[in-house]
């Protein structure tokens, strides 16, 4: 696999006015890979795919496309092709003459449209019967996969999603996000994916860029940012998680010494791997994701763990969400399979408990 | 669409809830219309009408090559109006919801400021401006150009010039108004797909706002033809056209029945044009998306 970089972002800065959309963004995306643009609305996702394509020039800053500087080049000349949250299919041509529209422009002869046409909604798995309809003829889901042919017919090096599944229902979301990752994996073609739905990124992209306010927070591959989140916001964003302040006493080689208020813990250190390395010595935040929590029985033990009064239950069908209320007032969430053999009643004293293992310190602050 | 409605012409509720439309459209519209053409079967003697219901008027109307010389006079004058008028506006239209977007409003209001002062007004404005000494002519010879270099008041060209800058709001708004109904991202996605500015505008905004330019044309060549302000004060009178040719039957002539004939006959002509035009239009749109 070519590892080389097909997408170079270098320090991009987009000024609007006096608000910075963006702040100085850098991002490298290989050859092939399906990244995905995340965070809340205003974070600046969108318009750093606008950037990627063309629409708008940055501020300040660099982007490189297949080692090419894309200063000054038009969005039409970009490699890139962008698939649009409300689609954007031109209602005044048939399905065929939307997704044959790049050659069209690119004046290649007529027969050999057609025959790429064919392809297309082939791969797209399209009615050939649709070919010369409207688009506003079609259901949600194949006006997606038009727009996708669309994007797709004229062989981008780049493929920019700009949300294009945010606006439909849940059933038809899961089939198309299944269809984007085949359709990823058999064309080759790298994709940018910009969501809010983090589980979309989670199943979809091999990496995830967390941004917030102009700024990446966070890129990693979607198990380094659900289970080794950079900081308190990317913990919360991705999923519930437990954030348990505790006070890093010293800062050892391979081990650091903590105190946590309520926390029982035998030997009151953690090995230093599971430790974001910009925590120093003083409070942190240790980060426990929900369903790695368990109830402890009478006579069990665990490496770390805590008293509470469980508060509330919410069964989410194969598992089981609890509230429990501890004695210090941190209230924690806890899933446990619907199945387990310890279930636990409302307004019962629990012991719950967690490895070493699961844990993730992270900086305090900045939540 | 709910189909429960029934569509029976029969059906009491229907017919009880189209009365009041049918009445409007009857007293205010259907009814003139039926005068208009029983009254050309009448004649005038001694400035008094005749009820003798003969075809006279209608004879003098087929036989007379000269009132089709100005019908034809006037068809060309709206359809060169609908034209410069469509070129003038389609760039204002783009511009005001586009660039110009932040001082839309601002523009919007002077249009419409400009729009409702008295056409009478602007008309003769016009008169004062390209008069042998006036304003244009003042201004040119002041940089240095031959005297009386703007001689075009009473031709046709001025009688032009008065109807498109009457009519040029009604171009610019509905033109502006089909643009300003362009998803903007499908301006960007022919720019993805590959498309230069000229080439998007070519496939994408022209014909998404041809219903705008279909209306357009429509208005200002029905109001066009009906004109006789700018072709008396800017023409001068010099090569009339068929709203004047009325007028002056009815009032200078008091020809009644002639003017009510040369009046259906304007009427005639003009909706067959519109409506032809449109099935040509939609026979043209038929064939290419076949």
């Amino acid at each position: 696999m070519n590892t080389a970089p097909i997408l170079q972002i270098e320090d991009i800065h987009k000024d609007y006015g006096t608000y910075q959309a963006l702040k100085g963004v850098s991002l490298s995306v290989r050859q092939g890979e399906f990244i995905a643009l995340v965070g809340p609305s205003g974070c600046g996702k969108t318009t750093l795919l606008k950037q990627i394509a063309g629409f708008e020039d940055a501020t300040s800053g660099r982007i490189s496309i297949d080692g090419r500087d894309m200063a000054g080049v038009p969005a039409a000349q970009r490699p890139t092709s962008i698939v649009f949250q409300k689609l954007a299919l031109f209602p005044h041509m048939t399905v065929a003459e939307n997704i044959g529209f790049p050659l069209k422009l690119r004046k290649v002869v007529p027969a050999e449209i057609a025959a790429r046409v064919n392809e297309m909604i082939a791969l797209m798995e399209l009615k050939p019967i649709y070919l010369d309809r409207l688009p506003r003829a079609l259901s949600g889901g194949e006006q997606q996969r038009v727009a996708l042919a669309r994007s797709m017919i004229s062989s981008p090096k780049l493929l920019l999603l700009d949300e294009p599944l945010s606006a439909l229902d849940v059933k038809l979301k899961k089939v198309l996000q299944s269809e984007l990752k085949r359709l990823h994996r058999s064309v080759g073609v790298t994709f940018v994916h910009v969501t809010h739905d983090l589980e979309e990124a989670m199943m979809l992209a091999d990496r995830i860029c967390v941004m917030r306010a102009g700024h990446i927070l966070q890129l990693g591959e979607p198990a380094d940012i659900y289970y080794r989140p950079a900081d308190a916001f990317v913990a919360g964003f991705i999923g519930e998680t437990n954030l348990l302040p505790v006070e890093i006493t010293r800062r050892g080689k391979d081990r650091v010494e903590y105190r946590g208020t309520g926390i029982a813990d035998e030997t009151g250190a953690i090995p230093v791997r599971f430790i974001a390395d910009q925590v120093g010595t003083g409070q942190a935040l240790m980060n426990v994701r929900p369903e790695l929590i368990r109830r402890i029985g009478p006579g069990d033990k665990a490496e770390c763990s805590m008293n509470a009064q469980v508060t509330e239950i919410f069964t989410k069908g194969g598992t089981v969400q609890y509230r429990a209320h501890t004695p210090e007032g941190y209230d924690l969430a806890i899933e446990i399979q619907g199945t387990s053999d310890l279930p636990m009643r409302v307004g019962e004293d629990v012991r719950l408990g967690w490895a070493k293992k699961d844990i993730w310190v992270l900086p305090a602050g900045a939540a | 669409m709910d189909h429960s409605v029934s569509r029976n012409w029969r059906d009491p509720e229907l017919l009880l809830k189209a009365l009041p439309s049918v009445l409007l459209q009857t007293t205010c519209f259907i009814a003139p219309l039926l005068m208009t053409f029983l009254l050309t079967f009448q004649r005038t003697r001694d400035f008094q009408l005749r009820w003798t219901w003969d075809l006279a008027t209608w004879t003098d109307v087929f036989t007379k090559p000269h009132y089709w010389t100005i019908l034809g006079h006037t068809l060309v004058m709206a359809a060169a109006c609908v034209a410069i008028s469509m070129v003038i506006a389609f760039p204002i239209a783009y511009g005001l919801s586009t660039r110009f977007k932040r001082w839309e409003n601002e523009i919007k209001i002077l249009i419409t400021f400009a729009f409702i002062t008295d056409a009478t007004l602007k008309t003769f404005g016009w008169v004062l401006f390209l008069d042998k000494k006036g304003a244009a002519n003042f201004l040119l010879a002041g940089l240095g150009l031959p005297p009386e270099s703007v001689a075009f008041l009473f031709t046709d060209w001025a009688t032009l010039l008065g109807m498109v800058y009457n009519l040029l709001p009604f171009a610019i708004f509905t033109l502006y108004l089909s643009i300003d109904n362009i998803d903007r991202n499908l301006i960007l996605a022919a720019y993805d797909a590959g498309a230069g500015k000229w080439r998007a505008h070519w496939e994408v905004t022209l014909p998404l706002c041809k219903p705008g330019i279909w209306a357009g044309s429509v208005l200002i060549f029905l109001l066009g033809v009906g004109v006789f302000l700018e072709p008396k004060v800017l023409g001068g009178g010099t090569s009339p056209m068929s709203a004047e040719l009325i007028r002056q039957t009815f009032e200078t002539r008091v020809n009644w029945p002639l003017g009510a004939a040369l009046t259906l006959v304007l009427m005639t002509v003009s909706v067959f044009l519109v409506l032809l035009f449109t099935r040509l239009l939609n026979m043209k749109r038929a064939g290419a998306s076949a």
